[in-house]
């Protein structure tokens, strides 16, 4: 009934800190890509784990905002020189807006990793579904795969050809794991045109899908989760709600479960088994 | 004239509750506490005044739940809380080990529960004092009926009063005409202490879609947004009824502190700024020392109630 007690939550590995901006990627727009330096030592981050970035502006945005963990790596040769993480966003309202605008060489607030990420431990050969800016939820997870040598497809899926940044890097990325990159747009400028449920539920009849891994909009992800339950795979959705502090002091985030029960997205999730959410 | 900070008094002592400073985390922006030891340093916080507790687990109010507006938020959280017996089981005993003082924040649906959680909570050492949470503008039922009526409020705080020995103190709603009046109504009945404000009642539509943006349609406001009205009816509490004053409403900066501070409030609770960043109590009781040495302040007590208003315009 009740998922929150404080007794039986995981300890926190989120630590706040500065960070400085290195650099701010425009894609075609809204898209951007904001690269942080943070100092080390810092926490490892695992798939899926996202970040509170604080926007430069005082009111408005007043909350931070969540972000997905886009890469990190570190800064140059030695350790000691700093991790440099980036965000891949897309600007909605004041929030991104303010980051997109983001001035190299000034200091944001960063709280990470927070959550808890994919659950990497089942077997399997994977396909990553993503939804526009839901890819950057995926990014780690493609890196871990690789590392891990597990074979994955990753299909990307918006309206059109410019929703779908960073598609060079995922498509290396699954290619590198032995798998296929499917690009699928609404308006069919680039790759297949349509849905991303088509290569998905051909990948799934094929039998080359034994669990999935998706981040996107809602209804993408539902009906990406109602597709693995009629072939009986396995699915993890990262899932977004509005979050007022990401660390589980707020109560805001909560997600309805299908046992009737609510869940905090920021503790509990952002990752859940997509068979738990009521959608 | 400037002094050193390690010669500033920032101790207070309100109505026997004696804290170490006069800073606090507000009732349901730090859950209970303990659960956030990683992000910031406990020990330096006055003290903790827990999430509203009730008798029974709330499981809350459904999604959305928050929303944004422009210098702070709304919530319709719905008193989402373990119950009073998991906390006092729990979490209780991991906060001993902090030298904040723990103030319970409780709700209850009628005059019994809340004598009945006052009750629960007397003999326990751990806890320095109960406030009660009668302005939570998010239960249908229950908590707000007694903060909007000086009379329904009144027969509370007496019901409470003889299951306690504890101090009492009374969280008040800024959706009332005159918070003065339903202060003194809590005085008469035997409350030590006034906290202040609540959220103020607030709604936000989405033009796009026309739609609430929360699912409850309103919700309280929280924030930077509301500080002028916390600090007016802090102001007027505190000359108009003559109990120790707790201020609360969009504190933020030690300035923020400050003000309250100079309207008359012996403490200070910090709340959704809390949620931007989740050390801010630590950050503001550092900057305070540092405010008040420089000033040449050497207790913070000398600055309660210490607005200038002769000259100012009437
Ligand atoms: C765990 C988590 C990870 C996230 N990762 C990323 C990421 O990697 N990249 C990224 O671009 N975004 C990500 N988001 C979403 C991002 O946090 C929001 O886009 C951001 O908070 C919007 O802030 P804003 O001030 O720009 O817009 P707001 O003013 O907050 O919102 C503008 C409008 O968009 C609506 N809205 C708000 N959030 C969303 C949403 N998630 N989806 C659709 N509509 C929304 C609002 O209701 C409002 O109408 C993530 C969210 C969560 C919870
Ligand atoms: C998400 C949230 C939950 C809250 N829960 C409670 C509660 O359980 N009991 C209570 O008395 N006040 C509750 N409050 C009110 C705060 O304690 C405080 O009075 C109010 O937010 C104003 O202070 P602020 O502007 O610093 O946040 C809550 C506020 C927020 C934002
Ligand atoms: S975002 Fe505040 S509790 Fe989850």
């Amino acid at each position: 009934m009740l998922c929150y007690c404080p007794a039986a939550m995981e300890s926190l590995s989120a630590v706040e800190r500065g960070a400085l901006v290195v650099s701010v990627e425009h894609h075609p727009l809204p898209l951007f890509t904001l690269r942080l330096r943070v100092e080390a030592p810092y926490p490892s981050v695992h798939p899926g784990q996202f970040a509170m970035v604080q926007a430069p502006t005082t009111l408005e945005p007043y909350l931070r905002r969540a972000f997905s963990v886009f890469t990190l790596q570190r800064a140059g040769e030695s350790v000691g020189e700093g991790l440099e993480l980036e965000i891949h966003g897309k600007v909605i309202g004041p929030g991104t807006a303010a980051l997109a605008a983001a001035v190299p060489g000034r200091t944001l607030r960063l709280l990470a990793p927070l959550g808890r990420g994919f659950d990497l431990s089942g077997g399997g050969r994977a396909v990553l579904v993503a939804g526009g800016v839901g890819s950057a939820a995926l990014s780690m997870l493609a890196e871990e795969l690789v590392a891990r040598r597990v074979e994955f497809d990753f299909v990307y899926g918006g309206r059109g050809q410019s929703d779908l940044a960073h598609g060079d890097r995922f498509g290396e990325l699954a290619r590198a794991s032995g798998g296929e990159y499917f690009p699928v747009t609404e308006d069919g400028s680039h790759g297949e045109r349509g849905l991303v449920t088509a290569p998905l539920s051909r990948l799934l009849h094929q039998g080359r899908c034994q669990r999935i891994f998706t981040c996107g909009p809602d209804p993408m992800m539902k009906a990406v989760c109602s597709l693995a339950e009629e072939h009986g795979a396995a699915v993890q959705a990262a899932l977004e709600t509005p979050m007022g502090c990401g660390y589980g002091a707020c109560l805001g985030c909560v997600v309805p479960r299908r046992d009737g029960g609510l869940a905090l997205c920021c503790r509990v999730g952002p990752v859940f088994d997509g068979r738990e959410v009521a959608w | 004239m400037a002094i050193d900070p390690s010669a500033v008094d920032l101790a207070v002592e309100l109505a026997g509750l004696r804290l170490a400073n006069p800073l606090l985390s507000a009732s349901g922006t730090f859950g209970y506490g303990l659960e956030f030891g990683a992000l910031t340093r406990l020990e330096h916080f006055g003290g903790l005044v827990t999430k509203g507790l009730s008798l029974e687990p709330l499981v809350g109010n459904p999604p959305p739940r928050i929303a944004e507006t422009r210098g702070g938020m709304l919530n319709s959280i719905g008193l989402q809380n373990i119950g009073i017996e998991a906390f006092v089981r729990d979490v209780l005993p991991g906060l001993a080990d902090y030298p904040a003082q723990v103030i319970v924040n409780l709700f209850g649906y009628s005059r019994d529960e809340y004598a009945r959680l006052a009750e629960r909570v007397d003999g326990l050492p751990g806890i320095a004092a109960i406030e009660l949470n009668v302005s939570c503008p998010n239960v249908k039922r229950g908590g707000i009926q007694f903060g909007h009526d000086p009379d329904q409020l009144s027969a509370l705080v007496a019901a409470v009063r003889p299951t306690t020995s504890k101090p009492i103190i009374v969280k008040l709603s800024p959706n009332v005409t005159s918070p003065v009046e339903l202060g003194l109504a809590a005085k008469d009945a035997g409350a030590d202490i006034l906290s202040a404000i609540n959220t103020v009642v607030g709604m936000a539509i989405d033009s796009r879609t026309r739609r609430p943006l929360l699912a409850t349609v309103k919700g309280g406001l929280s924030g930077p947004a509301i500080k002028p009205i916390a600090l007016r009816i802090v102001f007027d509490v505190a000359r108009g009824v003559g109990l120790p004053v707790m201020a609360i409403g969009g504190v933020e900066s030690v300035d923020d502190v400050l003000e309250f501070v100079l309207a008359g409030a012996s403490a200070v609770q910090v709340g959704t700024a809390l949620f931007r960043r989740p050390d801010t109590v630590e950050q503001l009781v550092e900057g305070l020392r540092q405010r008040l040495a420089g000033d040449g302040v050497r207790s913070v007590r000398e600055l309660v109630g210490g607005v200038e208003l002769g000259g100012s315009p009437p």
